[in-house]
């Protein structure tokens, strides 16, 4: 399968799974699960940041349509895939990645994937809950729903790779 | 000029990146006051038709909640039917409606679309300007009031429900004397309580005293549940009381509201244009 059909696929996926099913979701404690940072973590490695910072807007925009949050997730995924570079530069091998890897657990690790997903998602969840608490005196309870959330979501993500892992094995 | 082209040059990532947030953070804020285009909201034509397919599968989930509490509304009702009574002086019982006029018009209507774990808080409703739904109207549900409108296309509407920022809905405290204006406010914490601001603490309130709306502002009638009073405190340096409430709606499966339509709202805000403003 070429790489970019699949990862059209994936987007569509993502943005309805997202907006179908894990909004309407309601655990209770303001938690709210997040897989959509997930998919720009798992786009390619030779991705510059431009055009991740295109896509990241795409998707953001899909989702704040479907759930009326009116720009707030494509300003959170947007800051990601401006730091997602950074990040992958400062925990990556010194030789560079492999270009035929993918930043998936399988392929780089669990610990590795662990690291940098939990850095990047924990910045994506605190500029959400930043922006949509917006009030001064009230950083507990944004930090609360921060780590609540981002735990959770991190767990998700986690569940959701083994599916793609064990998909992977299969073939 | 090179010099320029060659700044732009070094700092092209993050010239995308700042006009990609102001372009997002800007759509943010003028939508939380007013939305302009509906192509941006759940009212446009893909994501409202993805949304009903989702909440014709999800609808039943709820169902037999649901049709209890519109059993019990229906039995509320007819036990206040005047041929359902029983007439107990013949011949005097006479409904004189030139003493009662109608003042509110209600519009069924059915939930699509709702949030209840975010800050700001919108429900999609499959009513709208078709329907005679305009921006500002009330909307509430059998147990408690729900939201008002806060923007209308042609078949759908979105509500901004009281489990937003600045909602402000005027309700009243319900006392034994009195009744204690305030204002309706969420803090963003859980979908079950609301708080209530403004309300000198002269005044000792009762636990579990009932909260109702005030109907000044025309938008919702006097008298709708809102929730009970669960807990007080007094605010450090200030003479207010903290008054958290219970809401009597529970917003987590609210499928079917009314839209309340106030049909002598143009004359109210027609005479209340003529007072004269204060300019000192």
């Amino acid at each position: 399968m070429n790489i970019a059909y699949k990862h059209i696929i994936r987007f569509v996926i993502f943005a309805f799974l997202q907006a179908l099913v894990f909004n309407q979701l309601n655990i209770g404690f303001g938690i709210q699960l997040m897989i959509q940072p997930l998919y720009i973590m798992l786009l390619p490695f030779e991705l510059t940041v431009i055009p991740l910072m295109g896509i990241a807007f795409l998707l953001g925009l899909v989702i704040d349509v479907f759930s009326n949050t009116y720009g707030l997730n494509t300003s959170a995924l947007v800051l990601m895939a401006y730091l997602r570079p950074i990040v992958f530069k400062l925990y990556g091998p010194r030789e560079g990645y492999d270009p035929l890897k993918e930043p998936t657990a399988h392929d780089m690790g669990i610990s590795w994937f662990g690291l940098v997903y939990g850095i990047l998602l924990s910045l994506h969840t605190f500029w959400f809950f930043l922006l949509e608490i917006f009030e001064i005196g009230r950083f507990g309870f944004i930090l609360q729903k921060t780590i609540l959330s981002g735990g959770l979501s991190f767990l998700l993500a986690i569940l959701i790779q083994s599916f793609i892992l064990n998909s992977k094995q299969k073939k | 000029m090179r010099n320029l082209i060659a700044f732009l040059q070094r700092f092209r990532i993050f010239l995308v990146f700042a006009i990609l947030q102001i372009l997002a953070l800007s759509w943010y804020v003028t939508y939380l006051s007013f939305p302009r285009n509906q192509f941006l909201t759940t009212n446009n034509n893909i994501a409202i038709k993805v949304l009903e397919w989702e909440h014709d599968l999800t609808k039943h989930f709820n169902l037999s909640k649901n049709n209890t509490d519109l059993q019990w509304e229906n039995v509320y009702w007819r036990k206040r039917q005047p041929q359902f009574m029983y007439q107990l002086s013949r011949g005097k019982v006479k409904i004189n409606d030139t003493i009662y006029e109608q003042q509110y018009a209600y519009i069924p209507a059915e939930v699509i679309n709702s949030s209840v774990n975010r800050r700001n808080n919108y429900f999609t409703l499959n009513v709208g300007s078709a329907q005679g739904i305009k921006r500002g109207m009330g909307v509430f549900c059998q147990q408690g009031v729900v939201g008002i409108i806060h923007y209308v296309s042609q078949h759908y509407s979105l509500v901004k429900t009281v489990l937003t920022k600045d909602i402000n809905i005027d309700v009243s405290i319900h006392m034994k004397k009195t009744d204690l204006p305030g204002l309706l406010k969420w803090d963003g914490r859980d979908p079950r309580y609301g708080m209530i601001t403004g309300i000198n603490n002269d005044l000792r309130i009762k636990k579990w005293s009932k909260v109702e709306t005030r109907g000044g502002s025309g938008i919702f009638p006097k008298g709708l549940p809102v929730g009970k009073v669960s807990f007080t405190e007094p605010i450090e340096g200030q003479a207010l009381w903290k008054v958290e409430i219970r809401f009597s709606a529970d917003y987590r499966r609210l499928q079917r509201v009314y839209i309340i339509k106030n049909l002598h709202l143009a004359e109210q805000t027609a005479l209340e244009d003529r007072i004269p403003e204060d300019d000192e």
